[in-house]
């Protein structure tokens, strides 16, 4: 069998898990990320694990390094080349504000409005040319502009998803001007209607493409020089892998892979344990990541805000995050309620417990207070040997005396109350779509997550919750048991009276043709393609649409019978005789790896659970409470709280009443009864 | 009371409150809704109608106007057997409840064990309810009837059972009965949503705990406030500004603002204001008091939005000023006059607090509605393009360019999707150069964008603060009014009421040229960074001559060339 290593760049860490067989976890690793080259982290986490590079068969990769990119403005000079009269388009947006309340604060747009070129040129929304190209000022344009320091050119026109020759046209007197530039044509990024939104996600594509090639390139001559020559594979949003090779033409792809890698993770060790609708929750140090996984698919949002009028209109794995992580900051506001978050104390000074000067308490207090966490064993921190635990307990009696709580109740309140907001976050995820959350598991993970999910679990009505051998890399892990996918869209926007089934059936053919052209050129070996159909429908007039899956041979009639059934299922009745509308037509293309278990392996020690050690921890009271070694829990031990079980990345918290038992994956499913 | 409990109950409320807005939001039919989120859920004391909580999706605009909206039904349906299970309240008088006819407001009993518990009510825009314009913008009505037909407050579900003859009331006056049918299928379903959230409440806490849960969450949300007004200066803080007419007669209509801070009270006086125009610039009182909230919660946004918080505050409003006005006075320009509304609490603030309150936002929604038929179809439509505008600047930041009005979270729509919907193209939709206030900190641009028609259509505007700009502070400068422009058959025309202008008949090929107002600037000019202003002149926002004589800027100023046919390097150095 082959070996394969599964590794996240996040922001703070760089988490590796390695599989010598392709199957079984053989060893997991945190290192500290190298923001200055990432590639850099990488190649120090495989020296780490003392894996020999030369002889994997494939490395499979997350990274965060185009979110930061994004939010820190860090990308590529890009110049804008846009219809005219619409040069502003890009910073306008659709008329909007930082927040409902308040009205200060302005905005940075990827590209400054210096850099935004206007060419006459028109389609309309059928893609009949309106007012031809001026191909002449394109060349002074492009001339002009190869003297500056202008990495990308990033085009985008008006209706270019109905008739993209004018971007095209321009794009080749681009390319020819400059090879060296990266030229993004807004069409070829999304086909897409809404003029800001594509323009926006061609602006993203265009800002990151040549940071991301620089370190697609950069990373593939580190693995050379330790003669690896294989596979590498980069996680992509969607959650789906795409070839290392081809990440320069798909920057915008992968923003915010390392939480799509976790929850494809949490989706398939839920899977392989028999749940196919799961709740993931994320937590970590600032904030709490929730997604919902139906039928073993993970939802997926059409656009995302990577930041203030920064949207980006590409198929993303659809993660909410709060403000809630260990570092959020507990504080009493103006009307003496006790407030936990969004403000967090950070890395530094980071909580109080942390000796490294914070003052105020934090959800990491909390748990040290209360002797959830072992004070004694602190996770991720080399500067001292025990938590400052007194330090923490003072900040606690401060908060909590205007309360009239003494120092066990200000922590245990502080919980209550963050943990009560993650529950409305991940409840609101599932009401607002008509799914019953006692339908799901929950899957949480994260340095954070294991000590919360207990309440979380029993706040929200969960039945069941899964925690994965080794919660603190799963993003890693995530990335080991993907797929490759690739996705297609276009938008229609028609009546479902004025099209018929042929041309749909043939737009749905081309989607599939193309996905599989994709899929060949990644030469990457797979086990087999699928693709899924979604059709985007709405009665006339309706801003959003719903998406309904079709086959691909559906005809229209088959559309609008599904179409109805869905919307009945969301709101409760149908509209009877409005017209029914097809927004658009998308194709996900999948490319099937074989691939590696998701939870097993290591060696299978009893089942019977023993604790190591007990120590007092509060519940509503401190209570003598067995300590486990989670690699001493095999499959089969079960044992009920309260209890803490404590593991190299992450410590987790069994409340009172709740039952645990390990499964035959390694997994410890807890159960309310 | 339990802080704990509270602060979950509290949380648990708000959640209900906000799975009400997003359901909603996406099930209605109304473009206003369900892309621009114009709607908004809560609960209510049903004793006093005070707000308990209200969802975080809806307009701001509404933040406080369902509140006395409910207040005055109580009164009513007590005089008409009370609440019952099953009843579902149904009005749109403008001097009942506020804003325009178009915003229909529901009110629904919530009942724990035989026993009224709370009120559950909801905000909706709906597309047409009949009048002399398409959409309800009249700008030259000069009575409410002229804007379309008034729902008086009625049960459009008694226990249980839909009044079908209502129904059919309401959709045979409606240019859109179909829209009107899913949007009232929209609004009275969600009122589940609620009962089966407040249902799960009522199981894990009981009555009684929820009760006071939530009269303690009044009394906090009151603390909160009156510990910010205390941070206030005592003072009478007084401001005056003007709308440029009324749409009617070509005639100012002063307002007037003092706002007396007396330790943790407030109190705003309208007196001086004009007396209620002919013309639409009107607006009922419980949107005045509404839209003064939403100023103090966009300065202070971290206030809760409950009945608490309107506790310290007291009201002056004329009645029977624009701002307190009567049947049959019309009220369509609402859209206008709340905004403006913001923009006096921030001057009259401003005087007291000017590290907190900016300048003055663009404060004209600028409403513009293109209707007619498709050409392809035959069917009926309303474009609606409300402005965006520039924000003003203020102590922390510059202002933002194509802010949405400050009562509003309207987005604008898809130039391209409108090209699909509508027989419109536009011509251009660009940052309106120049017309951002000066200052140390520089007022946002307004917009401008040209629309061209493809057809025969109805175009109608109503706006105002072409005479009256947004205002600079802090000796920062004004920002640039509103104008507008059409081109019909090829002449220029200014409507003769210039930011108001009904039914212009337009045919393919002409073109309406909107501009909307900036934000005025914050501080004195010459205190601008100069390498902000350099910035400013090399993206465009201000020209050479500003620079010089308004930034005092020396030596050679060139500005960047950004137009075609020639391609010319940014300035990047100055002086």
């Amino acid at each position: 069998m082959s070996s394969v290593v599964g590794i996240d760049v996040g922001g703070t860490f760089t988490d590796l898990v390695y599989s010598a067989d392709g199957a079984a976890v053989t060893g997991v690793l945190k290192v500290p990320s190298t923001p200055q080259d990432p590639s850099l982290g990488l190649i120090d986490a495989l020296g780490a694990a003392g894996i020999d590079v030369a002889s994997l068969d494939m490395i499979l990769h997350g990274t965060t390094i185009a979110t930061n990119a994004v939010i820190e403005r860090r990308g590529a000079h890009c110049a804008l080349v846009t219809t005219e009269g619409f040069r502003d388009v890009l910073e306008l947006g659709r008329r909007d504000r930082h927040s409902m309340y308040g009205l200060t604060g302005t905005q940075a747009p990827l590209i400054p409005r210096e850099r935004r070129w206007e060419v006459a040129g028109r389609m309309d929304h059928q893609g009949r040319e309106l007012v031809s190209l001026d191909e002449a000022y394109l060349e002074r344009l492009a001339a002009g502009l190869a003297g500056e320091a202008v990495e990308a050119i990033v085009i985008a026109f008006l209706h270019s998803y109905a008739n993209p020759a004018h971007e095209q046209r321009a794009k080749a007197i681009f390319e020819r001007a400059n090879p060296e530039w990266e030229v993004v044509a807004s069409s070829d990024v999304v086909r897409e209607y809404y003029e800001f939104e594509r323009t926006s996600t061609a602006a993203v594509q265009g800002y990151l493409q040549p940071l991301v090639s620089r370190y697609a390139t950069s990373l593939k001559g580190r693995l050379a020089d330790l003669g690896f020559g294989r596979e590498t594979l980069v996680m992509q949003s969607n959650g789906g892998l795409i070839p290392l090779a081809r990440l320069g033409n798909h920057a915008a792809n992968i923003v915010r892979s390392g939480p799509a890698a976790g929850v494809m993770a949490a989706a398939r060790i839920a899977g392989e344990a028999g749940f196919d609708h799961v709740i993931t929750g994320d937590m970590g140090g600032t904030s709490y990541d929730v997604a919902v996984v139906v039928k073993g698919e993970p939802r997926i949002a059409e656009t995302t805000e990577l930041d203030f009028r920064v949207p980006l209109r590409l198929p993303m794995i659809d993660v909410h995050t709060i403000g809630a992580g260990g570092g959020s900051i507990a504080y009493v506001d103006r009307g003496g309620m006790l407030q936990v978050g969004p403000r967090s104390a950070g890395a530094f000074p980071g909580p109080v417990c942390f000796g490294r000067g914070g003052t105020e308490p934090t959800v990491t207090d909390a748990n040290a207070v209360l002797g959830r966490i072992n004070a004694d064993a602190p996770i991720g921190l080399k500067h001292l040997d025990r938590l400052a635990v007194e330090e923490a307990r003072a900040a606690m009696a401060a908060l909590g005396r205007p309360l009239g709580l003494d120092v066990e109740e200000t922590a245990q309140a502080i919980l209550t109350i963050v943990n009560a907001r993650m529950a409305r976050r991940t409840r609101l995820l599932t009401v607002e779509r008509g799914l019953d959350p006692r339908d799901f598991v929950l899957v949480v993970f994260g340095g954070a997550g294991p000590l919360h999910g207990s309440s979380i679990m029993r706040e929200v009505g969960i039945r069941t919750m899964l925690l994965p051998p080794h919660p603190g890399v799963l993003c890693a892990l995530g990335c080991m048991v993907a797929d490759l996918r690739y996705d297609m869209s276009r938008t229609i926007e028609r009546p479902l009276g004025e099209l018929d089934d042929a041309a749909v059936g043939e737009m749905l053919r081309q989607q599939r043709e193309d996905g599989e052209e994709r899929l060949a050129a990644s030469g990457t070996r797979l086990e087999a393609v699928s693709h899924q159909h979604i059709a985007e429908m709405s009665y006339a007039g309706q801003i959003h649409p719903l998406r309904v899956a079709i086959d691909g041979s559906a005809t229209l009639g088959d559309m609008e019978r599904l179409f109805e059934q869905a919307y009945a299922l969301e709101y409760g009745n149908t509209l009877g005789p409005i017209a029914k509308v097809l927004v658009s037509l998308k194709t996900t293309s999948h490319g099937l790896r074989r691939r590696a278990g998701a939870g097993t392996g290591g060696p299978r020690p009893a089942a019977q659970a023993v604790p190591v050690a007990h120590r007092e921890v509060y519940f509503a009271g401190w209570v003598r409470t067995p300590i486990y070694r989670r690699e001493t829990l095999g499959p089969g031990a079960t044992f009920t709280g309260p209890a803490i079980i404590e593991q190299a990345d992450t410590t987790t918290v069994l409340e009172p009443g709740l039952h645990a038992r390990v499964d035959d994956h390694g997994n410890i499913l807890v159960e309310a009864q | 009371m339990d802080p704990v409990t509270l602060a979950v109950v509290r949380g648990g409320i708000e959640q209900i409150a906000d799975e009400m807005d997003l359901h909603l939001i996406h099930a209605a039919l109304s473009p206003i809704i369900s892309e621009t989120n114009d709607c908004a859920n809560g609960f209510f004391h049903p004793d006093t109608g005070e707000t308990i909580a209200q969802g975080g999706y809806g307009l701001p605009q509404f933040l406080a106007n369902m509140q006395f909206t409910v207040q005055r039904l109580i009164a009513i349906a007590a005089g008409q057997g009370g609440f019952r299970p099953g009843d579902i309240w149904i009005v749109n008088d403008p001097y009942i409840s506020g804003t325009h006819l178009n915003d229909i407001v529901m009110v629904s009993p919530y009942f724990v064990d035989g026993k009224l518990f709370a009120l559950f009510a909801n905000t909706g825009h709906w597309m047409d309810l009949g009048g002399s314009a398409p959409g309800g913008w009249v700008p030259r009505a000069t009575e409410i009837y002229h804007e379309g037909i008034t729902i008086p407050p009625l049960r459009l579900y008694a226990e249980g059972v839909r009044n079908d003859a209502v129904v059919a009331m309401l959709t045979a006056n409606s240019r859109m009965p179909d829209q009107l049918l899913g949007d009232m299928a929209a609004m009275t379903n969600v009122f589940a949503v609620g009962r089966r959230g407040f249902d799960m409440l009522v199981e894990r806490y009981g009555v009684t705990v929820l009760s006071d849960c939530v009269a303690e969450m009044l009394v906090r949300s009151e603390a909160e406030m009156r510990s910010y007004i205390a941070d206030i200066p005592d003072g009478r803080y007084v401001f005056d500004d003007f709308f440029d007419n009324d749409g009617v007669s070509d005639v100012r209509l002063p307002i007037r603002l003092a706002v007396t801070v007396t330790g943790d009270s407030l109190e705003f006086d309208f007196t001086g204001t004009a007396p209620a125009a002919r013309g639409p610039m009107n607006i009922a009182d419980c949107t005045t008091r509404s839209m003064c909230f939403v100023a103090l919660k966009h300065l202070f946004p971290d206030v809760p939005v409950n009945g608490g918080v309107f506790r310290p505050v007291r009201f002056v409003i004329p009645e029977g000023s624009i701002l307190a006005a009567q049947r049959p006075r019309p009220v369509g320009g609402t859209t206008d006059v709340t905004q403006r509304v913001v923009a006096m609490v921030f001057g009259a603030l401003g005087h007291a607090i000017p590290e907190i309150a900016p300048a003055a936002a663009f404060g004209t929604t600028g409403v513009v509605t293109v209707s007619g038929s498709r050409p392809d179809n035959g069917n009926y439509y309303v474009a609606v393009y409300p402005y965006p505008g520039g924000y003003g600047a203020s102590r922390q930041s510059d202002g933002l360019v194509n802010g949405t009005p400050p009562g509003s979270m309207a987005k604008f729509m898809s130039i391209e999707m409108s090209e699909h919907r509508y027989p419109v193209r536009f011509g251009y939709y660009r940052i309106r150069e120049g017309s951002g206030g000066a200052g140390a900190r520089r007022g946002g641009c307004g917009t401008e964008y040209g629309i061209e028609m493809l057809a025969d259509t109805l175009v109608s505007v109503l706006g105002d603060q072409v005479d009256s700009p947004p205002f600079g502070a802090m000796g920062g400068g004004a920002a640039a009014g509103n104008a507008i422009r059409f081109t019909l058959r090829g002449q220029d025309w200014v409507p003769p009421m210039r930011s108001k202008a009904e039914k212009v008949a337009c045919q393919a090929g002409d073109m309406v040229h909107l501009a909307s107002p900036g934000g005025g600037g914050f501080g004195l000019p010459a205190e601008r960074e100069p390498g902000a202003v350099i910035a400013d002149l090399n993206a465009g926002i201000i020209d050479a001559a500003t620079a010089r004589d308004t930034y005092g800027v020396k030596g050679e100023v060139d500005r960047l060339v950004l137009d075609r046919p020639v391609y010319k390097r940014p300035r990047q150095e100055l002086v």
